[in-house]
Order: C-alpha cells, then structure tokens, then sequence
C-alpha cells in the first residue's frame, strides 16, 4: 500500500492511495496563495496600478519593467493571476481509478486532473460538495474572465533570472507548474464526472475495496471517507470540525479500528479560537460603523459566510445596526444563499427541524426579506443605484487579487474610517494587503477555522485509536512562529508518519488476508475434523476462481469422459482434474506406546536416543532409523522397501487422518 | 401562649397521636417544633402549660399504628420537653422515656430502618442532654454503643448528626479540670469516652477493601471534639489515637488530608510538642506535591492565631505553596538555591525538595507525573494562587522572597496562560517538562481565573506598585485578547480597577499602553455577548471613581473617550447594559458634569445624555434601567453643594419628571428610589432645620421647648421651604406612594411624611401651605382618608393631611411583615388541624390524596 503526495499545503491536500489493485486520489486542493505574487485585477481601471513603476534589477542588468511592477517596496507579477497545481508528473493521473472529496474547498484543482490528462475514473463527492463546488469554481472563472489579460508573464520564471529577483518571488517553488484558471468548458467537463454519494452509502470498486463518506462537520456535505477491503480499513480525514456550527455533526465513531488513519485538514489558526473570532468580528463591524465608516469584509462565497451573517443577524439589534445595509456581492451570491437553505438533509439537527415548521433552516432568509442584506452578482448594475454608506460589504476573493473586493479595496483604502475584516484563514494577510500600501483604512485579522485543533485531534485519536497515522510533516512540529508551543503539534506513539509534497509513503501494514467464497455443494462436501477443542480443520479440493478481486471456490470439474486417444493435446487444455488428495496426517507418535509397538511386531533392538528436535530411533538389527519429531517422522530405510512399509504403517496407526 | 392556642395545641396533639397517615406538607411539624422551642426558650414551662405534649408522647410511646414522620416528632418534642429538669422529671414519672428512646423497641417493630426514625431519636437526644440527669440516662441506658453505630450510617444527615451528638456528649461529660478527674461520676463517663476513642481508633484507618467515606467520617467527629476538648479529654484522645493518625498521615490518603488537616489544626497549639506537631510535621512533608500543597494552604488558613509563635512551620508551609509557583514560571520564589536552610533541615525532607522542584535534576519524576494528571495539576497551581495574597503579607522573615515577586509569577502565570513564549526562557525548571506544563496551563479558564483574583487581592501586598508596567500590561492584554471567556474579562477589570486604586502615579503607564487600553475597552463595549459589554461599561464607571491624584488629565482613560461609549450603552438592546450606562454616567458625574447644577453650563451632548436618560425612564420596559435613572439623578442632586435655585435648572427639571414618572412606574423598587430622591430634597429644603435630623428622630418623642424655640426662628424659612417642595411635587409623590399597593414603597412615603409631619409640628405660618389632590386615582384613595370626597377639585391643606392621616397607626402596620397574619401559631396549628382533617376525608373517601408542594 503507497501513499503519493502530491500537494505540500495541509488544508488543500492532493493524495493518490493506491490499495489492492486500486488508485484512489483523496482530494485534489488548489493551492491559490502563489496569487498573491501577482498585482490585484482591477473592474474598473486603477490609475493607481496603472502608474506603479516596472521592476529591473539596481545594477541594470535585468529589466522586467513590463513582467514585474513595484508598489511599496515588494515586486508583482503583472499578468493574469495563477494558481500552483498539484504534482503532476509524480504520477500518471490516467492511472487514477477515482478521486474522493471532501468537501468543496479541496476539489478546485479537479478540472486540472481530469481534463486532458487521460483520467478516465470517476469523482465521488456528495451533492452540496458538487453545487457549491461548482459555484465557486464559477466563481472563481467569472473573475479572471471579466478582466482578461492579455498579458502573460513568463520570462520572470527563468530560472536564472527567478534567483535574482527579490523576494517573496525569488523563493517561490515550482512556478513553472503555475497555471492560469481553467475555463467554463472544463469545469464542465470535469463536474460531469462527479458520481453523488450520501453519508454512509457503501460504494463498491471493482469489488476490491468499499468506499463510504462520513460526514465532516465542517461544511455543508463534507466528509471524511473510509476506505475498506474485507480485512483493512484506511480512513481519511479531511477538514473536520467539531464545533457546533450549520453542517451536520461528525461522525468519529466510524473511523474507529483503522489500520491508518490519514489526517488531513486541520485548523491553520491553532492559537485563533473561533468564537473569539467571531466577537472580535462583530465588535469591530459595530466599532466602524458607529464611527461612520464602512466594513469589508473579504471572503468565499460559501461556507463561514453563513455563520457570519447568522451571527450578524443576532448581533444587529443588540448594536443598534438596523439601519445598516449589509451587502453580499458575487456572481453566485444569490445562487450561494439559496443552496444553503435547501441541503436540510445535511445541516445540523437544529436547523433541520427548522424545515419542518417550515421556516428557512437560516436566518440570511429573513435578513433578505427585511432588505438588511442585499445581493448582487457584481458591483455593476443594480448595485451602483443601491449603494449606501456606511455599509458593510461581504466580497471575494479573499486574496484581494482579483474579483470586486478590488474594487472596493481602491474605493474605502484611503480613510481611516473604514475597516477591512480578514475572515478567511487561507491568506496572509499582510501579504494579502501588499499591493494596496500605503493603506489608510483599519485592517482587523480575525480568521474564523472551525476545522479541528491540536487538543480536538488529539482526544479524537484516543478515541478511534488508529494503528498508524499519516500526516502533513506541518503536523509534527510547533509552528514556525510559536516554537514553544509544543502543545501545537501532534504527540503520538508510535510517531506520526509525515508525509511533504512529493512523497512516496509506504504504509506500514501488509495484507494478510484476502476473503474467498465457497460454493454451498463444496460446503456440503466438507468433512471437519476437530483438532483442538472449537478448531475444526477439512481438506478441500475446489477450484479458485478470481474475476472482479473476487474469489471464489468451485468445484472441480468431472472429469470429461474418455477421450479418442488422438485428441491427447486438447485434454491439456482443459482444466486440471485432480485426483482425490492424500489425507493429511497430524498428531503425534507417543515414544513407549511406538517402542512397544515395534516389539509386538518382532523389532527388538531399538536404540533411543534423544535429541533437540525430538528422537532418533536405531533399529540396529535391520540398520534403519526413524526420526521422530516434532513436525515430521523420517523413516531411513535403504533397499528394504517391505520393512519401510510396515513401519510407515506403524507410524500411521498413531496419527489422525484428515 | 394564649388560651385559644393552647385549646387548639391540645386538638393538634390529639389529631397526631390518633393519624396513621403523614401530614401532607410534613414541614408543619418542624414548624411546629420551631415554636415550640421558641416558648421553652422564652422561659415557657412546656409540661406545666402545655400538657397535651405530654399526653401526645405517651400515647405515641405506647401506639405501634402512628405513622414515622409523627414519632420522630415525638421524638424530637421528648427531647424538647426533657431539656429541663422539670420536664425530664414529669415525663420519667409517666415511665415514657424509657420506652420512646429505646433503640431495641424499635429495632422489634422494624421502624429502626426508617432514617427519619434514627434522626429523629438522635435529635431528641441532643436536645435533652443539656443537664447531668439527662446524661446519666443516656449513660445508663447505654446509648452509645447504638449511637456509634450510628456514626457510619448510610444516610448522611443521620450520621452527620450523630457526629454532633457524639461530640456534644464527649464534651458535656470532660471533667472540668485535671483536678476533677477522679471523681466518682467519671468512672461511667470514662466508659463514654474509652468506647468512643476505640471507635475512632477502629475506623481512623481504612481497612482494606473499605471505603475512605468512614475514615472521612470519623476525622469529621474528631475535628469537632478537639476543636473544643479541654486538657485531659484532648490528651487522652490524642494519645489513644496517635499511632493511628500518624498512620493514617503516612499513607497519604490524597482525599482525606483537608480532613486529617481539620483534625490537627483543631488539636494543635505551636508551643507544645505533642503528637499533632509531628503530625503537622509529616503532613507538611508528604510525598505528593497536591497533598503538600493542600495541607499547607490548610496550615496556613488556620493559623492565625498563632502565627508568631511558630515561625517554622509557617516558613516551610509558605515555601510550600510557592513552589509551584517558583516551578512553573521559573521566578527564584525561593531564593536563588532551593536546598533547605538548617533551620528547616529539621523539619523538612530535603530529599525531596530536591526530587521534586530543584528542576532541572535528574529525577523530576513527581512533578512529571504530577503534570500527567491535568486536574491535579491545575488544582495544586490554584491552591497555591488562592493563598499567594496571605503569603505576599507574611513578614519578611517568613517569606524567602521580595512580595513584588510573587506578584511578577503571578504575572508569568497569566502570560504562560494565554501562549506567551517569551516568558519560557527564563524557566530553567521548566526545561524538563515545559511541555506538560504548557499543555495543561495554556488556555486553561481555571488557573486564568484564580490567577486574576490573585492578582487582584496582591495590590495591596508590600512593595506591589513596583511592578506596575508588568501588571498593567499583563491586565491589558488580557481585556483586549479575543480568547479571554466573559468571565476572566470581568476578573481583569477587577483587578485592574483594584490595582489602579493602589497606584500612586499613573504617569507610568504609557501612551501605547493607554491606546491599547481603549481601544481594547471600545471593542469590548460592542461585543455580541451582553455580559460583556456590561462588564465593560461597569468597568468604565468604576475607573471613574479611583481617586485621581493627580490633574484629571493623569486619567487612564479621559472622559472625552469614554463618555460616547457609555451614550452608546444607553441604547444597547439589554437592559442590565443599560442600566450599567447610567450607573458608569452617575459614577463619573463630577467630571460630567463639571460644576454640578447650572444647565447653561452643560454641553449639549450632555444635555442631550440627559433627555436620553429621562426618556429611559418613560419609556423603557426594564426595571433595572428606570431604577438606574432614578439613582442617577439622586446622584447628581447630592452632588450639588448648593441648594437649587431658580431660574429652575436642567436637573430641578428633570427632577421633577423623574419624580413625577419614578411614583408612577410599575416596578416598586423605582418608586422606592423616587421617594429617596424625594428625600434628597427634603433634606435639602429643611437643612437648616436642627429639627429634621432624619429617622433618627423618635416618632413619639415630644420637642423640647429649645427646639421649639429655634424652630419658630426659621418658620418663615420652613414655610417657603415646604411651599417649594409641593410645587417640586415631593408632596404628591409622597401621598401617592402612601396609598401604594405595594409595602415597602407606602411605608417609605409613610415615614417620609411623618418626618415632615414632626419638621413642621408647631409651626403656624405653614398652616397656608396647601396642595392639590387630584380627582382619580391616589387622590381619591388620599380623599377617602381624609373623608373629603365631596370637595372635588379643592386644594386641601398640607398641615390638615398631615395631621388627618393617622400616619402613625398606618406606619405600624405597614411595619409588619405581609405575612404576619398567615405566620402566627395559631394559624400553624389551624393549617395541620385542617391538613388531618382532610387527610382524615380523603381516607373515608378513597380519594385522592392532596400533595402539597414545598419548596
């Protein structure tokens, strides 16, 4: 069993199991912070962008003025954003049979797998996994195509010229991997290839393992997935969470008995509790917008929103912020906020039972209906005669690269008043504000991860107690940061197995097993013999028959009826017909009662002698030995073929037939 | 007791004795014992009065029908009645005692298994034994082997309680000095007390496979009676008992040393050297780190008494509940060595110091395994947090370190606590299990929380404004961290409002840290949960009370920041912020408002705060927010050194509003608050009266002609004074809340108006000053009682209201409590009387029993 990694980022993981004769892809993540090596897209033209000044090196010996611009003492690259790919070239992604996902942030790197690289496999994912994937992916298009660029920078991606770049560009890895984002016609494509699963639902693959989705906790329909033959069970663990939130709760017990546990997805701010988040979220909304500025509030389409706006829904009245417009831009906004509220199959309990009252299983619905929050594809159209300040604007992308947070980024960065709320944790986000310096508005960190910490993952593995566990190689030392903070990583015994981007992995357990089936006639027509007191043991003769990594015991053919004797050949084509076996023979011989034995039959002079295995037994007059040991009797006999066969069949007398 | 209760006594004795059922709500009883013991506590003879008890005891005694409940009673009543000699004797002649109290008898008619049976036998016991003969018969009797028994019963109030009749008879039968020792009478006494100490001897020690609860029992009893055994009793307890206590000090029942600590401390005097110094000495060396500290702390918080004298113990329990402290954050609590000095070599197992906390040693297996088990852990780290501000206290030849260091540990704590790295090295101890203990500290709300009141409690040690900028900062981080629960939010206010108070100079503190203050403070105020923004705005107004030494400007908040937040407050959607608001603005009033009265002098935000609050008041559906306004213009109007004048200011205006609005709300404790600010006023309109000195005066007392005197000097004065307070509408207010529904509110109004009623007694020329009653609803009430209905629309004479309204009769019986009526004797006796009654019905009909629910 291997184990190929092919993305180093712990949340967006890309993983290739292959298990009994099957490739299974576990996730395929999409790794978007390489953006924030590129200069926002602006929606409307930025003189501000426009005018910053092209990069070339001091000494004059590089000039990349139009790859490479300047703002604020970091280096941009001016072209279409791209995005780092999972390894391509570890593997061949035609071999993959299927890929599992876990929920809709690990799947944005899937067009790039299944389109044009000969998959031919299917993608099993759950419903809300697939639609609001979807959305974003749409979402993710929608941006980069309403601004095209023509532009494409490569010449910065030389190596020799990459080295004398400055930083945070010099030390970006495989930038000849990065790709600009895929197109309509892929996502498409790649989504057609989806297969709909639910909570629980056993799939079989090629009969050789089971597959089956647990539910995650952390998002509307993602899972965790257990992956089982007869006699291994391998779960993997993606983001999870265990925080009472709207998706329906994890299932732990499931992943109990695993032969590797594979986890994944962990939260990336450790020491950032998110209830505390989310109160220095509300309160710094409230402090703005008394104050009369505007909040921003960068973030996904799907997912934390929701939380947000059920706490904001609460909070609003208690701040006195009825009056203040709450505005949701994207091109799926409407589409995002309306899937929420029909998955009542996977939210948690409480909002399910809202459904049958009927109510909306979220407060955003009543937020619409009261005109406190307003949605729009983009900044353009209807939006523009709505707009009123101060407000608080919910916007993508979280990278502030691209999408209509731009916008408003060039719009409110100047005042003081407003505030920029990071919520998404993917970004950092002083890197993230980079290309926007000098920035004037306030800017407030509060990332809200729900996935699991260290202490939750730690009592969940106690608890499911696997035999192995295999993780990213971040997993097993304290962040960078926070050195101290041992309480920060995994402590298991035995030791994790950490895995990097690249990795080979061969899981430490072997197959010892493989289930056969047997035919009811074959059944019958065993004879068990009782050897130890509950152990029975038969012979039987059958023939294996495998197809479909199933195996089955049939009978063996009779024997076809004399053939004409010319046809000698063809009889050799035709299945083997065995003879009956011999009986095998198990017990022991009891030394006194075989000496005894030997007398009565006329064998006088027997010399024992003992030895470590067992006894050798000189017959001296007929110069034979017997061996007698534990695991066999040897009879050494030459040229009295009678004698050996009477005392083969003393021998016999003593041991059991089967 | 009167004649009537004594009739109805006798029918409630007669109903018990023949009811076979329990009364429905079995309180009665007990309430009818209270009274009981209340007349025989106020000298009542209860045999002589009351002989139906006596009767009800013997039929009892000899009735095998009655129900458990009524022969506890019995019991418990037998007790009563044998309590004096009288009634010991009286009820002896009937041959009852014997038969009530004898353990056999209901053992045979298997009552014995009932715990209210057992309670009620111990309770009537306890309650007989106050004189020689009741002790003898309890001698005679050979009660103790039972009671004994009873000591480890399964229920725990009955053993409890014969834990206090063991111990109450241990000490009734001590000789009163050495001298009486030999005395005849002892010889049956010393029986008493060899068969007790051989009890405790037996249970002191668990045995194997038994549980500790009996051990735990035991140490109880014994706690109880060295706690106040005189000499030869103590000693002869304590030498039988030694060996078993030292073993039982040895085996370290970790769950078992708060009690055995009891025991010692009650038993311990620091001058002699008997066995509870060598216990305290082994309990003060145990192998476990949790026990030490607990015994310590024990040590420690008892004793007080005798602090000087026995300096070595104290030192050693002091370095005990430091160590922890000196482990976790690596401060030299100890001193720079950790080796024990030869003073204490003594006393202490050094080898174990070292084992343990002279980190990093080879062997810091203890407190490794102690930090295996997190709750222990966390445990020990907050007993020693309790008891670091007694410590910080202890004089200089006690305490191995400077008091400010411990207040810098403190300190360290609550940085380790919230994931600080930068404290971690200079832990060298930790070096060994800086992990374990990171993984149980970091985060934990417990050891934040204790941490915090210690914190709190250690501003006022010795030396403490030393370490000023590291308190402030560690407080301030923590009201701006994200992570920190409500809780240990409200204990940083706390403690920084406690420490700002001990401050001498506030300067110190910086710009940045002031910043982060408030910026920190202005997040909390708009936090979603309302127990934080109520802890916040609470936070604000108490800042505003510390003294300022200095120029206002020296403020660590400056009202200018502060004063929007708390505006803000006053429209939050909780009503307990609300009123937090107005209490932080009537807090921070003397800045607020900064020369008190004129309204011309009030900014117009200030102005507008006013009319918010006003409208507070009017409108708000929360009480807690209009009593808050009621309290904020009391404080405002004391706050004024000047009495008011016209023209009529901002505050007599909004005074008259909230008078007006406060005697009308629905909520009596506004309407209380309403007529105490209009007693501010009354107080300030008859301030130059020497008459009006408040409740102090007498209602009945007659003036002295000297007063009277100095009285008619100012009579202009009080006219003018009393015609202002009717046109305020203090007048109104008063004779609306005397006609309230609500008690207290009328009796206040009551008192208020006698208080005028005596101000002006005598004085002639207030006989004009009159006032208008309105035609509905008080005035009416007030028309009513004055029988004037018919005069509609008349203005009606102050001095003939005063005088008409029979304030003081009204006063006395708005003095008693509401239920005065419904909690007298008789109506106890009538509601058991009624209760068999219906039991009785219930029984013939074969219906329903009616349960009574109590509370």
């Amino acid at each position: 069993m291997k184990l190929y990694c092919l993305s180093g980022h712990p949340t967006l993981p890309c993983n290739v199991l292959k298990f009994k004769s099957t490739t299974i892809m576990l996730d395929c993540g999409l790794d978007t912070t390489s953006v924030l090596n590129f200069l926002p897209l602006p929606l409307v033209h930025s003189p501000r962008l426009s005018k910053l000044p092209g990069w070339s090196a001091k000494d004059g010996t590089l000039n990349l003025e139009k790859e490479l611009k300047e703002c604020a003492g970091r280096v941009f690259v001016d072209s279409q954003p791209e995005f780092c790919l999972p390894e391509r070239e570890l593997l061949d992604l035609s071999t993959i049979d299927v890929i599992l996902i876990s929920n809709y942030h690990c799947m944005m790197a899937l067009p790039y797998i299944t389109e044009n690289t000969g998959f031919t496999g299917t993608v099993y994912a759950t419903e809300p996994t697939l639609q609001i994937g979807r959305l974003l992916m749409e979402e993710l298009v929608k941006f980069m195509e309403r601004v095209p660029k023509a532009q494409s920078a490569t010449s910065w991606k030389k190596k020799e010229i990459q080295r004398l770049l400055p930083g945070p560009l010099k030390d970006a890895t495989d930038v000849w991997t990065w790709k600009r984002s895929y197109g309509m016609q892929e996502v498409n494509s790649a989504l057609s290839k989806v297969q709909l699963v639910g909570y629980s639902q056993k799939v079989e693959l090629f009969g050789a393992v089971q597959i089956s989705p647990l539910s995650s906790g952390y998002s509307l329909g993602s899972s965790n997935w257990i992956i089982q033959s007869h006699h291994e069970k391998v779960s993997y663990v993606s983001g999870s969470s265990l925080l009472t939130t709207h998706p329906q709760p994890m299932d732990q017990s499931s992943l109990k008995n695993s032969d590797v546990l594979i986890l994944t997805g962990l939260t990336q701010m450790p020491t950032a509790n998110p209830d505390g988040m989310l109160g220095e979220f509300c309160s710094n909304l409230a402090m703005t917008i008394r104050a009369g500025g505007n909040v921003l509030v960068p973030c996904y389409s799907s997912g934390v929103i929701y939380d947000l706006l059920e706490c904001l829904y609460q909070f609003i009245d208690s701040a006195n912020l009825g009056t203040t417009p709450f505005y949701f831009i994207s091109p799926v906004a409407n589409s995002s906020l309306e899937f929420s509220q029909i998955f009542a199959e996977w939210l948690c309990h409480n909002k399910q039972s809202k459904v049958y009252l009927p109510e909306p299983p979220f407060p955003h619905a009543e937020l619409i209906q009261s005109n406190k929050l307003k949605h729009y594809p983009s900044i353009h159209g209807d939006f523009s005669s709505d707009f009123r300040q101060p407000c608080v604007v919910f916007t993508g992308h979280p990278s502030l690269r691209f999408g209509d947070v731009v916008h408003f980024m060039e719009l409110w960065g100047k005042s003081s008043l407003n505030t920029i709320i990071f919520t998404e944790p993917d970004f950092s986000y002083l890197d993230a504000l980079a290309p926007y310096q000098p920035l004037a508005m306030k800017c407030v960190y509060c990332p809200i991860d729900t996935r699991l910490n260290f202490h939750q993952v730690s009592k969940l593995l106690k608890e499911v107690q696997p035999v192995h566990v295999v993780c990213p190689e971040q997993y097993t030392q304290p962040p960078l940061t926070q050195s101290h903070r041992s309480d920060l990583m995994l402590e298991l015994q035995p030791p994790p197995m950490a895995y990097r981007r690249c990795s080979v992995l061969s899981l430490p357990f072997r197959r010892r097993y493989e289930r056969v089936y047997i035919l009811p006639e074959i059944a019958n027509s065993l004879v068990p013999s009782e050897i130890k007191p509950g152990i029975s043991v038969a012979t039987v003769s059958a023939m294996l028959h495998s197809k479909d990594n199933k195996h089955t015991l049939l009978s063996v053919p009779k024997p076809p009826p004399a053939p004409p004797t010319k046809k000698r050949k063809r009889v050799m084509e035709e299945p083997p017909v065995g003879q009956a076996p011999k009986p095998l023979l198990s017990g022991a011989v009891p030394l006194e009662a075989f000496l005894a034995l030997l007398q009565k039959n006329g064998i006088m002079e027997v010399k024992v002698e003992e030895t470590a295995e067992g006894h050798i037994l000189h017959l001296q007059a007929e110069d034979t030995l017997i061996q007698l040991e534990e695991d066999g009797t040897h009879i050494v006999c030459d040229n009295n073929e009678p004698l050996r066969t009477t005392l083969r069949d003393l021998v016999l007398r003593f041991l059991q037939k089967i | 007791m009167d004649r009537e209760s004594a009739t109805l006594l006798a029918t409630v004795c007669a109903l018990l004795a023949d009811s076979a059922k329990p009364l429905p709500d079995d309180t009665s009883l007990e309430k009818l014992l209270d009274r009981l013991t209340e007349f025989s506590e106020a000298g009542v003879s209860l045999p002589d009065s009351c002989p139906c008890l006596l009767d009800f005891i013997s039929t009892i005694a000899s009735n095998s029908t009655s129900d458990p409940s009524i022969r506890s009673f019995a019991l418990k009543l037998s007790g009563l009645l044998a309590a004096t000699e009288d009634g010991y004797r009286a009820l002896q002649e009937r041959s009852v005692l014997d038969i009530i109290f004898s353990v056999q008898r209901w053992k045979d008619t298997e009552l014995w298994d009932d715990p209210c049976i057992r309670i009620g036998w111990i309770h009537g016991l306890k309650r007989m034994l106050l004189h020689p003969k009741a002790l003898a018969f309890f001698v005679q009797s050979g009660f103790i082997t039972p009671l004994l028994q009873l000591q480890s019963d399964p229920s725990m109030f009955v053993a409890s309680a014969a834990n206090q009749l063991l111990a109450h008879i241990l000490l009734a039968i001590q000789p009163e000095n050495k001298e009486h020792a030999n005395i005849k009478t002892n010889t049956e006494h010393s029986r008493v007390v060899l068969q007790t100490t051989d009890h405790i001897k037996e249970s002191l020690v668990p045995k194997e496979g038994t549980l500790a609860a009996g051990s735990l029992q035991v140490l109880k009893l014994l706690a109880l009676i060295l706690d106040q055994a005189r000499r030869p009793l103590r000693d002869q307890l304590l030498m039988a008992l030694a060996a078993s206590l030292e073993e039982l000090a040895e085996a370290a029942y970790s769950q078992m040393t708060p009690a055995l600590m009891d025991v010692i401390m009650a038993g311990y005097s620091p001058d002699s050297d008997d066995v509870t110094s060598r216990l305290l000495s082994s309990m003060l060396n145990v192998n476990k780190p949790a026990d030490l500290v607990q015994a310590a702390a024990a040590f420690l918080h008892q004793s007080h008494s005798c602090a000087s004298s026995d300096a070595a113990n104290i030192r050693q329990a002091v370095r005990i509940l430091l160590l922890p402290l000196h482990f976790v954050t690596g401060h030299p609590l100890l001193g720079t060595g950790m080796k024990c000095t030869s003073k204490q070599s003594d006393r202490c197992n050094p080898s174990l110091y070292s084992k343990i906390f002279s980190a990093p040693s080879a062997d810091t297996a203890i407190m490794t395994a102690q930090l295996k088990n997190k709750s222990t852990f966390i445990s020990m780290i907050c007993v020693c947090l309790r008891n670091t501000p007694q410590v910080a206290l202890m004089p200089p030849g006690i305490l191995p370190c400077l008091p400010a260091m411990i207040v810098l540990s403190v300190v360290t704590l609550l940085r380790i606590c919230s994931g600080d790295a930068s404290t971690s090295s200079s832990s060298s101890s930790l070096d060994g299990c800086k992990n374990e203990v990171y993984r149980c500290i970091v985060n934990c709300g417990k050891v934040q929380k204790s941490a915090l009141e210690a914190l709190a409690s250690l501003s006022s040690s010795p030396g403490a404004d030393s370490t000023m900028n590291e308190v402030s900062e560690i407080l301030v981080h923590y009201m701006s961290n994200p992570d920190s629960d409500p809780t240990v939010l409200q204990k940083s206010y706390k403690a920084f409002v406690q420490w700002t108070s001990v401050w001498t100079d506030l300067s110190f503190i910086s710009q940045q840290l002031r910043e982060d203050l408030f910026m920190g403070v202005e997040k909390r105020a708009c936090d979603p949960r309302w127990e934080v923004r109520d802890s916040t705005i609470e936070f604000l107004g108490q800042l505003h009370c510390v003294p300022t030494r200095k120029s206002a400007d020296s403020a660590l908040l400056s009202e200018r920041l502060t004063a929007p937040l708390l505006r803000e407050a006053l429209q939050d959607s909780e009503s307990y912020v609300r009123a937090s608001a107005v209490s932080a603005l009537a807090r921070g009033f003397r800045s607020f408002v900064p020369d008190g009265l004129q309204g011309t002098e009030l900014s117009q935000e200030q102005t507008d705060t006013v009319g918010r609050l006003l409208k507070i008041l009017c409108e708000d559906t929360e009480g807690f927010a209009r009593r808050a306004v009621v309290r904020y213009f009391m404080t405002w109007l004391s706050s004024c050194s000047s009495p008011p004048s016209s023209p009529p200011s901002l505050l007599l205006e909004s005074v008259r509003v909230v008078l007006s609005r406060g005697s009308l709300d629905l909520d009596w404790e506004v309407k209380v608050n309403t007529l105490e600010l209009a007693e501010l006023l009354l107080d300030a309109a008859f301030s130059d009266h020497g008459r009006c000195t408040g409740a102090e005066n007498h209602p009945y007392a007659t003036f002295s002609t000297h007063a009277n005197g100095q009285a008619r000097a100012g009579d202009a004065a009080l006219d003018s004074a009393l015609s202002s307070l009717v046109d305020q509408g203090v007048f109104s207010v008063l004779l609306s809340g005397l006609v309230d529904c609500d008690r207290p509110v009328a009796l206040k109004a009551c008192e208020l108006l006698i208080r005028i009623r005596e101000t002006i007694y005598g004085t002639a020329d207030v006989m004009s000053v009159s006032c208008e009653l309105p035609e509905w609803g008080w005035g009416k009430e007030i028309r009513k009682m004055l029988k004037n209905e018919g005069d509609k629309g008349q203005r009606v004479s102050v001095c003939e209201v005063l005088t008409s309204l029979a304030l003081d009769e009204r006063r006395v019986l708005l003095s008693q409590s509401s239920d005065y009526v419904h909690n007298s004797f008789q109506s106890l006796l009538q509601d058991i009387l009624s209760a068999g009654v219906t039991l009785g019905d219930a029984g013939k009909d074969g219906g329903q029993e009616v349960i009574v629910d109590c509370y």
